[in-house]
């Protein structure tokens, strides 16, 4: 009985033309000019219609109503001239159309890209909870209130618990809205939006938004989204306010003088890292987002007067093309933008140090920032900026010299020390002296395993020991290195399964290994060892040449966003003096000739003002 | 397709190093059977001698700009006369490649790794220079030009670690063999330097203008020369005459006599590693060179392809001759002593008649307008 009621008040609704809910509801619903009926009734109970006159229909709804049957734009105004005969239904038309949305959203195949905010607060909710999935989903919160105006509006917040903060929400959102609204003031309804945006949120970033796409991804990344009734735009409010690691010390690139500031998981404390380094108006800092479920935010940053055009081009294709659902931190991104991802070395440098990423900007490089990580990109990079570190400039120039060549035997070291014992113990033994090939002898007498053997039980061992110290929690992963290395270590040597001096092979070439400044191109190092080890044991020292000629190949034949991997060496570039060592840093005035920078001078032939003689640098 | 383009310096590194090659395997023994005493003055004549043909050569290349060899020949000659010609050029190349190859693998034999099969060191080299063939001339130009630093600081130090046996007594008499027989055994010593050819075979990969090609071989044959000269020198003042005559290897003889002590003796198996590598980079040019040529005369569209089939080819020719010491007559007395003929003497001819008859030159140019 209730049913036929209903249907007989909705069916004298829809004969007898009456007042300005019905021309709400012909606008409503003139993209189908279909039926009418459940949502009239809806937005009568809920009082979120209301008669506010023409004002209502204006601005962001005049598409809607162009080209419907009974209405007609006067003055920029939607005037209706007469009721449109609608069909019966049993559904309404938002009703339906939620439906198939809903249905849409069931089969997969719907398109949030071109989904548009609704003037009606109902339906936009609606949508909402089919998006969201709620109520099932807990931490998404949307919050009903009025509008203190003359005659209060509905609204609602849409926000998530826990990714947003509340303080801000409450203070800077609600209480505008609710509280501190003059009552005296009128709006018009279709611009109740705009009105707000201007006058009463107080925040610093506030944006309008039409399109759900948009402001989905604002509002899943802590902002605050506030739905109007009557109001085809959403407002959108920064309110992050997540629990963030504060800016800390750097984990792996430590230094004794220098910064100690590193980056964290936040993408905006890392560009304002970046920004508070390198005050320069000149940098750019563009916003790209990747993965399909995950809609990560990726900024690109580097000096607009400096960098090569074709090289930010190059960054921003790679990155706008990539296709995929996820992608969690910088180490996922450089896999998908990388030159050649088999070969050993990266091709990409990263680093957790703001001073480090800027000292490259101001090169000319591009740095890609991932929000979620602490690590950041930057491209390109060559064989000799990875084995560079932070502290060799900010040392004096004999230590900043003595430090890298260190480096350079430490590089050797970690690639060639296996491989030549192997070698020489094998193949070559009159290279060692009489009285230490004894002692070698007399120490490998009760070892019965072959060199190669040992070698690689050892490295395996070593291995070991460190991914169990990296993976194994607190207290224990720092003891288990040492109880690792002195433990083992003796109790091999003890057992006769290997000899001391390849104790000390192993420790030397695990020493220097983390000697080299760049993880990753350390952990390609790592590996190719165990290739030159084999090498070696088949074939001597022209194995270990065979080895490097191939790696040397395999170098020369790398490149990093369309650089040579071994530039400025081969090819020979023009280049400031700061390869392999470095010169006095008032002699680099030349930037590095393979990134085409804008700009190639970073400082005029004569830097110190206050040197008097020419042949020192000074004025002539 | 990528364009690939090399710089001059990089160019010099690597003739220098193919050139420089030879060093390390018969070259001075076979200089000082030349020339006796006055070995480093065979090297000195020959050496200019080849810059005068060189510069021949890179005058004439210049008229035809951007084209190889091959094409001129062709131009020149027509196509089955220059097919003949271009082949005769690829088959030498493939001798010459496949002696360097069996030379190599028999040093290692002899020197650092006694009980290995050669044809298993043979195989070793040929994979790494079949590898560094299929990179391609921007791979192996980019490898000479990173390790001709670290090679030549090799040499010069082994060099240099022979002081105390210098003996200046053993460079005279200054003359040798006599004035004569110095100057005839320049003649095909320029052999030595026929390596430089090569560049006229890939001038569609330079970067830099004819000229500059030009000033590149005079360079790298003049630097080389005077490597040559030293090491020459060096190796007579510190082995006598007799023993030099008959040493195999004797870059290697030369650092196994370096003693500096207790602690560093015998080090010579560290020295290996720069020799090796030389041969590693002359064995992958020979593969590309002669890839690069087929390439060029039968107009084929990639040169990969014959990669694998040329690597084959090259490894059962090193094994035609029965034994080291055919390898060595092979070297020392037909493609050191003839080699000059293919190696300068064709392209002189070739481009003698291209300058007579004019043919391709004005088709090039006619082309070009």
């Amino acid at each position: 009985m209730k049913l036929l009621q209903q249907l007989g008040k909705n069916i004298a609704k829809i004969l007898i033309f009456n007042g300005s809910k019905e021309r709400e509801h012909f606008i409503i619903t003139d993209n189908n000019n279909s039926s009418q009926g459940k949502e009239t009734n809806k937005e009568k109970e809920t009082g979120s219609s209301n008669g506010d006159g023409d004002s209502k229909y204006t601005g962001n709804d005049k598409n809607k109503v162009k080209g419907t049957g009974g209405k007609k734009r006067k003055n920029g105004r939607c005037q209706i001239k007469k009721p449109v005969r609608v069909a019966k239904s049993s559904l309404s038309v938002k009703e339906q159309e939620l439906k198939n949305i809903e249905e849409e959203i069931k089969q997969k195949n719907f398109d949030f890209e071109e989904l548009s905010v609704n003037s009606s607060l109902e339906v936009n909710k609606r949508y909402l909870e089919i998006i969201y999935s709620l109520p099932k989903n807990k931490d998404i919160i949307i919050r009903e209130f009025y509008i203190a105006l003359e005659k209060p509006l509905k609204a609602f917040v849409l926000f998530i618990d826990g990714l947003s903060n509340a303080d801000i929400i409450n203070n800077s959102i609600l209480k505008p809205l609710m509280v501190l609204l003059d009552e005296g003031v009128k709006i018009k309804h279709g611009e109740v939006a705009e009105y707000i945006k201007e006058h009463l949120l107080p925040g610093h970033d506030v944006k309008l938004l039409n399109k759900y796409r948009q402001l989905l991804d604002f509002v899943n990344y802590g902002n605050t989204a506030i739905f109007i009734e009557g109001s085809s735009q959403c407002l959108v409010v920064e309110t992050k306010g997540w629990e963030r690691r504060s800016v800390g010390k750097p984990e792996v690139e430590q230094v004794i003088l220098g910064p100690h500031e590193a980056f964290n998981e936040t993408l905006r404390s890392n560009t304002g890292l970046i920004r508070k380094a390198l005050r320069n108006e000149n940098l750019i800092t563009e916003m790209l987002k990747i993965g399909s479920r995950n809609r990560i935010d990726v900024a690109i940053m580097y000096l607009e007067d400096l960098a090569n055009p074709q090289l930010v081009e190059e960054v921003k294709k790679r990155i706008s093309s990539i296709k995929t659902d996820y992608v969690g931190v910088a180490g996922v991104l450089e896999q998908f933008i990388e030159d050649s991802p088999f070969m050993f070395s990266p091709q990409i440098l990263t680093t957790e140090r703001p001073d480090r990423v800027v000292s490259f900007l101001v090169e000319g490089h591009v740095s890609i920032i991932v929000d979620g990580g602490p690590q950041v990109l930057i491209v390109p990079a060559t064989l000799f900026s990875l084995m560079h570190s932070a502290e060799d400039y900010y040392l004096r120039l004999p230590y900043g010299n003595f430090l890298r060549v260190l480096r350079i035997f430490a590089l050797f070291i970690s690639i060639l020390t296996p491989a030549a014992y192997v070698s020489i113990v094998n193949y070559h033994q009159e290279m060692i002296p009489t009285e230490l090939l004894l002692s070698i002898a007399a120490s490998r007498a009760t070892v019965p395993f072959p060199t190669i053997f040992e070698i690689f039980a050892m490295e395996f061992a070593f291995e070991l020991i460190r991914e169990a110290g990296v993976r194994v929690p607190g207290v224990i992963g720092n003891t288990i290195g040492i109880v690792g290395a002195l433990i083992l270590g003796q109790a091999a040597v003890q057992a006769g399964i290997v000899s001391p001096i390849l104790i000390i092979v192993i420790a030397i070439t695990g020493l220097a290994s983390f000697a080299i400044p760049n993880f990753s191109i350390s952990f390609g190092f790592r590996g190719i060892r165990f290739i030159f080890t084999i090498l070696a044991a088949f074939f001597g020292i022209l194995g270990i040449s065979g080895g490097l000629f191939v790696l040397l190949l395999s170098m020369v034949n790398m490149k990093s966003f369309g650089v040579p991997f071994l530039a400025p060496v081969s090819p020979k570039t023009t280049t400031g003096p700061d390869v392999i060592l470095r010169g006095p840093v008032w002699s680099m005035e030349r930037r590095v000739d393979y990134l085409k920078p804008l700009d190639t001078r970073r400082q005029p032939k004569i830097s110190r003002g206050w040197l008097k003689n020419p042949r020192q640098g000074g004025k002539k | 397709m990528k364009k690939i383009l090399v710089g001059h310096w990089e160019t010099a590194a690597f003739v220098i190093i193919l050139i420089g090659a030879k060093a390390f395997l018969g070259y001075p023994r076979m200089v000082t059977d030349w020339g006796l005493t006055a070995g480093w003055l065979v090297v000195l004549f020959s050496g200019l001698l080849s810059i005068v043909f060189w510069l021949f050569i890179a005058g004439v290349l210049a008229r035809f700009p951007g084209k190889p060899l091959t094409e001129i020949t062709e131009l020149t000659f027509g196509p089955f006369l220059g097919l003949g010609i271009n082949i005769i050029v690829f088959l030498y190349l493939l001798f010459s490649t496949s002696n360097v190859l069996r030379l190599f693998s028999e040093a290692s034999t002899l020197t650092v790794l006694t009980e290995t099969p050669v044809n298993i060191l043979a195989l070793l080299y040929l994979l790494a220079a079949w590898l560094a063939a299929y990179y391609g001339i921007e791979a192996i130009f980019r490898c000479s030009y990173f390790s001709f630093p670290l090679i030549s600081i090799g040499v010069v130090l082994v060099l240099l670690l022979l002081y105390p046996y210098f003996d200046l007594k053993m460079l005279f008499p200054l003359m040798g063999s006599g004035m004569g027989p110095v100057l005839m055994s320049s003649l095909w010593g320029t052999s030595a330097f026929s390596e430089v050819v090569l560049l006229t075979y890939l001038v569609r990969y330079f970067s830099f203008n004819p000229q500059r090609l030009k000033n590149v071989g005079v360079f790298s044959i003049s630097y080389i020369m005077f490597f040559f000269i030293v090491i020459v020198m060096v190796y007579q003042m510190v082995l006598p005459y007799p023993t030099g005559s008959e040493t195999l290897v004797p870059f290697y003889q030369l650092s196994r006599s370096i003693f500096l002590g207790h602690y560093f003796q015998r080090v010579e198996a560290f020295f290996v590693i720069f020799w090796t590598f030389t041969a590693f980079l002359q064995i992958a040019t020979g593969l590309l060179v002669g890839a690069i040529i087929l390439q060029d005369t039968f107009k084929l569209p990639f040169y990969r392809p014959l990669l694998p089939a040329l690597t084959l080819l090259t490894f059962t020719t090193a094994f035609l001759p029965e034994d080291l010491i055919q390898a060595i007559k092979l070297e020392g007395e037909i493609r050191m002593v003839y080699g000059w003929i293919i190696a300068f003497i064709l392209p002189i001819f070739v481009s003698l008649v291209a300058l007579i008859l004019r043919k391709g030159e004005d088709k090039v140019n006619g082309s070009q307008n």
